[in-house]
């Protein structure tokens, strides 16, 4: 009885995840609750990443899912998840927001709604110097290393057919297994690519991020499949940062010349959800 | 019930086993499976003359070795196999030499990494069951064979293992359940077994209902003709009454 | 090595806590106390009704103690993720999702605990207590369990055991128990793969060494030669 009943639910419900939402609009109950729940990485620098002496979440995407929350009212709330796991918890209510480096395109529209975008970056493959790489399609054949469930793994099957990839929880596992030789290459994005780059302090000689890129990657807040008020508002605070120049002092602050990536410009700006597809 | 009914059958056209039944999906699927069924036969294989040694070991007259073998079950048995994986994937690569690292990294070092946390894991608790196998078997049968001139070594395989088979079999079958259970956790260290490929196509396809029906069945199958072969082997040779 | 302990100590053992959710062991210990105490009762159900004299209940418990643990856990951590916010109608998050799926998973278990204690007291002991007259129901509550819970007191903490091994599942849904904790300091340190797996796994063997030595003693105590064992 317990296990048919179960099924039948199991049946009815994990196929048609959109079915079940009990409130009318999201934005309404965000504000009700006075609090949005933003899924986060947590193991992705500068992006989100856990402060050892707070042990609170800081990056790029804390601070503009942070700007976000004050300009509606509410408490932001983040939950670290795994890369794979973004979009089933937007997609069944579990965050309210994704700021998780997620990637969007064509794929996933028919799963998720995006806001304005947030970042652009490039995905790269970083390698060692001594493992005779010189340029992606020298890949063929080879191992290469990367994270679950992103579009870092479906990018470089597409630029190298031939490519043998292996995939972890989290990118910087995947950046782990690199350094400890388990594979010729990790694929990232760009931006992390960098920072892990920098991370190895002394041994940054090593290794080098081959120039060419797999892809470009437009990064937006993920917005579960309809919520309109939510989108048209979390776009309006984007739009209000972007215009009062606070969204570029976030970027500055995570990525530009003080830090470690030490980018000098920033040349995307938050003014469009269309990506050329 | 019928409301759920009624948005089952609203939703039922949305479950389409096609999918995970033919196509490339089907192909990612059953080499998943394949890798899993290899870790079991493999580990199965190193395990059983692991634990076989190891259960010697804790019933050696030799105060010294009898705490080797305890130390080696209570070591590896009180720690998750998560945290056994974990540890021979990222943390024990980085104490071996150059030499070492290159050759184990050219070849699948997910799968031997999973292999060796598996086999050390399984074998810990079969050394157990062998144990009070071997204990289940009368000591006058150990005095006897010793008082004929066999050595403890020759005691043991002439005189106990045979005897003591018969009460270790049906619970080594039931630790090979466990170990077939606990491929499922290589997932972590990038193994492509079938738990990882069952995520693969639910993250290619947004379909995980299909994927995980086809990886519960399929863990389910197998482990139904391991409990089977257990019924099988104890009806087929029950313990002798002593 | 001791530079490590001295930045992370705090944040594996409570995680974000207090500026963000509890985590770390306590979360580990948490989620293994709870999960065995809510999986008693029902394992205890599930045990009566696979050795009662019904067939009707008999069967479907049997079948789904058999698909259960023919199920590798991770298996019913992803039907709990993916099943509940269906079944409960609510935002499940990742504590309740793995709390749910331990406690299906250690009340199967369980249930075989309690068949094998109910089976190690001699029939007599039943027939007696039905020839006084007392209702198959109410022989096994006054007379059966009493006698048999006391013989699986040993079985129940090593049972404890392998729950906080399993909460270590946790892991892969996200859930910020303690080896998500060491995964995670393992990824912001990043040069110490070594050192925090193994302080991981010897937290996990003073724990688990420590309660089954526990259980040791209270078997020798209690049962004197006479216990239960389950293959786990």
């Amino acid at each position: 009885m317990r296990i048919r009943s179960l099924l039948t639910f199991i049946t009815a419900g994990v196929i048609g995840l959109a079915a079940s939402s009990a409130y009318a609009d999201l934005l309404a109950d965000i504000k009700s609750k006075g609090e949005i729940v933003v899924g986060v990485l947590g193991t992705d620098e500068p992006n989100s990443f856990v402060d050892p002496k707070t042990r609170e979440f800081i990056g790029y995407e804390v601070d503009i899912a942070t700007a976000i929350a004050d300009k509606l009212g509410v408490k932001p709330v983040f939950k670290q998840l795994a890369v794979a796991a973004r979009i089933p918890e937007i997609q069944q209510g579990r965050v309210d927001l994704l700021a998780a480096s997620l990637t969007h395109n064509k794929e996933r529209e028919s799963q998720v709604d995006f806001s304005l975008t947030t970042f652009v970056t490039g995905q790269k493959v970083l390698v060692k110097k001594d493992g005779g790489i010189e340029n992606v399609a020298d890949l063929t054949g080879k191992k290469v290393l990367t994270v679950k469930g992103g579009t870092q793994e479906p990018n470089i099957r597409k630029a190298v057919p031939n490519v043998d990839v292996v995939t972890f929880e989290t990118t910087q596992q995947a950046f782990l297994a690199l350094q400890q030789g388990k594979g010729v290459g990790y694929v990232n994005d760009e931006a992390s690519l960098l920072n892990d780059h920098a991370k190895l302090g002394d041994a940054k000689k090593n290794y080098r991020i081959l120039p060419q890129n797999i892809s470009v990657e437009p990064l937006a807040l993920g917005i579960k499949k309809g919520e309109a008020s939510l989108k048209a508002a979390v776009d309006g605070v984007l739009r209000e940062l972007e215009a009062s120049g606070e969204a570029e002092k976030i970027f500055f602050k995570w990525y530009g010349p003080d830090t470690r990536l030490q980018f000098q410009s920033r040349d995307f700006k938050i003014d469009s959800d269309k990506i050329e597809g | 019930m019928l409301p759920n009914r009624a948005a089952r059958q609203s939703c039922m056209p949305d479950f389409d086993p096609a999918l995970v039944l033919a196509g490339p999906y089907h192909d990612l699927l059953v080499s998943g499976l394949k890798l899993s069924l290899q870790l079991l036969a493999i580990t199965f294989v190193l395990s059983l003359p692991l634990a076989t040694i190891v259960a010697l070991l804790r019933l050696s007259p030799l105060r010294a070795l009898r705490w080797f073998g305890c130390a080696y079950v209570e070591s590896i048995r009180n720690v998750p196999l998560l945290a056994h994986m974990l540890f021979w994937y990222f943390g024990a690569p980085e104490l071996y030499p150059e030499s070492v690292k290159h050759w184990l990294y050219a070849m699948n070092i997910e799968a031997i990494s999973a292999v060796i946390a598996l086999t050390l894991y399984t074998s810990a608790f079969m050394s157990e069951d062998i144990r009070s196998g071997i204990r289940a078997v009368p000591a006058v049968q150990f005095e006897a064979g010793r008082a004929m001139g066999f050595g403890f070594l020759a005691t043991m395989r002439l005189v106990i293992l045979p005897q003591a088979t018969r009460v270790t079999v049906p619970p080594l079958i039931s630790q090979t359940l466990n170990l077939w259970k606990g491929t499922s956790i290589a997932t972590v260290i990038g193994v492509s077994e079938l738990m990882y490929q069952a995520a693969q196509v639910e993250s290619a396809s947004f379909r995980s209902f299909e994927a995980f029906v086809f990886a519960t069945l399929a863990y389910l199958s197998v482990s139904l003709l391991i409990t089977g072969a257990a019924s099988w082997y104890q009806h087929r040779y029950p313990v002798r009454p002593t | 090595m001791i530079e490590l302990i001295d930045t992370y100590w705090l944040f594996f053992l409570v995680g974000q806590y207090p500026n963000g959710p509890l985590g770390g062991l306590s979360l580990t210990l948490i989620l293994a106390s709870l999960g065995l105490v809510l999986a008693l009762p029902l394992g205890l159900l599930l045990g009566i009704a696979r050795v009662s004299p019904f067939a009707a209940l008999r069967w479907p418990v049997t079948a789904v103690i058999f698909v259960v643990r023919g199920t590798p856990l991770l298996m019913v951590v992803f039907w709990a993720y993916f099943s509940l916010p269906v079944l409960t109608g609510h935002k499940t998050d990742q504590f309740t999702t793995m709390l749910v799926a331990l406690v299906v998973f250690d009340a199967v278990y369980l249930a075989e605990i309690v068949r094998a204690g109910i089976k190690s007291l001699p029939a007599g002991q039943m027939e007696c207590a039905r020839s006084l007259g007392l209702s198959w129901l109410g022989a096994m509550r006054l007379v059966v369990l009493p006698q048999a819970l006391r013989h699986m007191l040993p079985s129940l903490v090593n049972q404890f055991v392998s729950t906080i091994k399993e909460t270590s599942l946790g892991y892969i849904i996200g859930l910020t128990e303690v080896s998500f904790i060491a995964a995670q300091i393992n990824t912001q340190v990043f040069t110490m793969p070594m050192q925090v797996y193994l302080i991981l796994g010897l937290t996990y063997f003073t724990l688990c060494f420590g309660l089954s030595r526990f259980a040791y003693w209270l078997d020798r105590r209690f049962n004197r030669g006479a216990s239960i064992r389950v293959a786990a």
